[in-house]
């Protein structure tokens, strides 16, 4: 079995950057935008058998740090974007996306590797029912902002090549506007509810475990306040100021960027 | 005599004084076709006509000249002969009239290399024809074959990509905007050919509400109605609106609408920072002004506004051009699908040859025979098998007597649709094809 992980670990990343060549390929190349590939759909499910071959392996949640949520978090984008491919029938967005899922395990597999079929030193904390209810929903909010950080860099991409009159492969590539500005307002509207709820929960976490306030501990409730407030102006600059797609973006993107921020921080102190 | 001819005028050979003299309308086309197949002189016959080229496919019966014949009845219809010499024509046979076909229904042709409108009129053509009875086994096969060549070029190369004409290029940036038109409304400032052909391709591509603004309100009136009833209101009747208003009422107007076309000959800015600015703004969601006019009657300033997507004619200018490169360089790939596919229609062609249909057939029965008597040969003695080896050869030979006369038969007098229909039942039946595509080489 631990062969079997560490055959698993460090193919992942691989396979993903074989579909972000693929993807690549169909963004720049103009090939194929409206097939949808079955390889995603493998290396999603490839994915999933190791993450839960490796549950069963060292007998928790492979969530306890940032290394394993990360991890789990290149599962969720990939598998969110596959849905979406598969409903919109267009692939033209997905080489910016997978390309996070592969960063995403490409750090994972990096930090685990030659430990990926031990368990990580666990803290009683980490596997109690708080954080079972703090980590599903912190999943959701990691997935769906990196989400809104990826289509609104896209729609600021898209917006400014048209403002600035540039007609280059954005111009010819990305779906219009009035597409990249919604998904990206509601991957941040789902983002921050389920960050809220992470947020609210946080506290009965300490509970669980010995309530020490680490420096971990409190650079995640630094950065984690900071993006909450950050995505918190957005949504009520949009709702009462009618903010503009545009503002909406950049915050989307300068959200995602401390969320990132907050999970780095947060597996270097782990 | 060649199996398959085309001939032809196109924008290449003849000015279009010559052009519009042998332009058939869809009604006159399906009166030349009945024309055509009430006589014997072609088996088959497509004719396809647009504002660029004349052409008629067709497959020959007989020796009389095709030009001479077709002209006939081109003046039938129209009452009066076209005043087109001889020399003005082309004419090209068998492979060269399939590669001919292929690089029309792959625009490239085309006096607009990539334009979109060509395979759309092919397949009109083809329905034409169909009704009027005058295709059979060849046309029918070639016709599709041209359909799916045109297809592919367009899909695999850049050939139609982007936007050809300052109108599609309107369209072209209203589509990076908006993911549908679908709704939305124009506003049309002044007039003029182009501003007026952008405002309707915005409509044909689905925006299904228009404002005509002009500076004399029953020149807008009537500009309204009649672009209307000219796209709008032949697409989506019922969703139909267009209205008009003086040039003085564009503040409040622009608030409601998501595209701008303007075109005034004013010699200065009609919207201004000034009347524009606080609307614009304020208003919910992106506007996308084109301004086709010079000098140019948008305040460069409103392009500042975030939500304001300004243009000019020059940006438009540079968009087409660009384009057109994009395809120019896409011509050898599309050149090289279509000699890849005239390649094969010749070899599907070659095929339907009565000589290698009968061998294949040949072939397949002594393939049937050999199977049998080695699965059941075992059972009998050496004498005994040689007997059944006779016996069943003869009696291949026996049920193969008759549909190989007929073959041999149409291969020297049938015409070659009556020939290619028979063999191609033929080989259905036989399911030679897959035969064929088992064997070697």
């Amino acid at each position: 079995m631990a062969d079997l992980l560490a055959i698993g670990n460090w193919l992942l990343p691989l396979l993903y950057l074989v579909l972000l060549v693929d993807y690549g390929a169909t963004f720049f190349l103009r090939m194929r935008t409206d097939a949808r590939s079955p390889w995603l759909l493998v290396v999603v499910a490839a994915h999933l058998a190791f993450l839960v071959l490796r549950g069963v392996h060292i007998g928790y949640l492979p969530v306890t740090n940032a290394w394993e949520t990360a991890s789990v978090l290149a599962l969720a984008t990939a598998g969110v974007y596959a849905w979406v491919e598969l409903a919109s029938r267009d692939r033209r967005t997905g080489v910016f996306v997978l390309l996070l899922a592969f960063l995403f395990q490409y750090t994972s597999s990096m930090l685990l590797a030659g430990r990926v079929a031990e368990p990580s030193e666990v803290s009683p904390g980490a596997v109690g029912m708080w954080a079972r209810l703090h980590v599903v929903p912190a999943l959701v909010a990691y997935t769906a902002l990196a989400f809104a950080g990826v289509y609104g860099l896209l729609y600021l991409l898209e917006h400014r090549g048209l403002r600035r009159h540039r007609f280059g492969v954005l111009f010819d590539r990305l779906p219009p506007l009035d597409v990249l500005g919604p998904m990206a307002w509601h991957a941040l509207l789902t983002g921050f509810v389920a960050m809220t709820v992470a947020i609210a929960v946080a506290p009965l976490l300490l509970g669980d475990g010995d309530g020490e306030m680490t420096a971990k501990v409190i650079s995640k409730i630094i950065a984690g306040s900071v993006a909450w407030v950050v995505y918190a102006v957005a949504i009520l600059g949009r709702w009462l100021g009618k903010w503009p797609a545009s503002r909406i973006s950049t915050i989307a993107v300068a959200g995602f960027i401390v969320v990132m921020a907050l999970l780095t921080v947060s597996g270097l102190l782990s | 005599m060649a199996e398959l001819s085309v001939i032809g005028i196109s924008h290449q050979t003849a000015p279009v004084e010559v052009r519009e003299g042998l332009a058939l309308a869809s009604d006159e086309a399906a009166r030349v076709l009945a024309g055509i197949r009430a006589e014997n002189v072609f088996d088959e016959a497509l004719l396809l006509s647009t504002c660029n080229r004349t052409e008629v496919y067709f497959v020959p019966r007989t020796e009389a000249d095709p030009l001479a014949y077709f002209l006939d009845h081109v003046a039938r219809v129209k009452g009066v002969r076209p005043a087109a010499g001889a020399d003005i024509f082309y004419r090209r046979d068998d492979a060269d009239a399939v590669r001919h076909l292929f690089r029309v229904a792959a625009s490239l042709e085309s006096q607009i290399v990539g334009e979109h409108e060509i395979l759309g009129q092919v397949k009109d053509a083809y329905h034409l024809a169909v009704e009027a009875r005058t295709t059979s086994a060849l046309l029918n096969k070639l016709t599709h074959w041209a359909f799916r060549v045109g297809k592919r070029v367009r899909t695999e190369t850049d050939l139609g990509a982007g936007s050809a004409s300052v109108a599609a290029a309107a369209v072209d940036l209203a589509r990076h905007i908006f993911s549908s038109l679908e709704g939305k409304t124009v506003l049309l400032v002044g007039a003029g050919q182009t501003a007026e052909a952008a405002a309707r391709a915005l409509l044909a591509s689905g925006a299904d509400h228009l404002i005509v603004a002009n500076r004399t309100l029953h020149r807008a009136q009537q500009l309204a109605y009649d672009l209307a009833h000219e796209t709008i209101g032949r697409a989506a009747t019922e969703r139909a609106a267009a209205e008009a208003v003086g040039l003085d009422a564009i503040p409040e107007t622009i608030a409601k609408v998501d595209l701008v076309i303007t075109s005034t000959a004013a010699g200065q800015a009609v919207l201004t920072w000034p009347d524009l600015a606080e609307v614009l703004r304020t208003r919910r969601g992106a506007v996308l002004i084109i301004d086709i006019a010079v000098p140019r009657d948008v305040d460069a300033r409103l392009g500042s506004l975030d939500n304001v997507y300004l243009y000019n004619i020059d940006d438009l200018d540079r968009l087409v051009r660009r384009n057109l490169e994009r395809r120019r360089q896409d011509i050898p790939k599309a050149e090289a699908i279509v000699e890849y596919e005239v390649g094969r229609f010749g070899r599907w062609l070659a095929s339907r040859q009565a000589a290698p249909t009968i061998r294949l057939l040949q072939q397949h029965l002594a393939t049937i025979q050999k199977k049998h008597i080695d699965r059941y040969g075992k059972q009998f003695s050496q004498a005994d098998r040689t007997q059944l080896e006779q016996f069943t050869q003869a009696m291949c030979k026996q049920i193969l007597h008759t549909p190989l006369a007929l073959l041999k038969e149409l291969s020297a007098d049938a015409a070659p649709s009556e020939r290619l229909a028979a063999v191609d039942l033929v080989r259905r039946l036989f399911d030679l094809d897959a035969l064929e595509d088992e064997q070697p080489g």
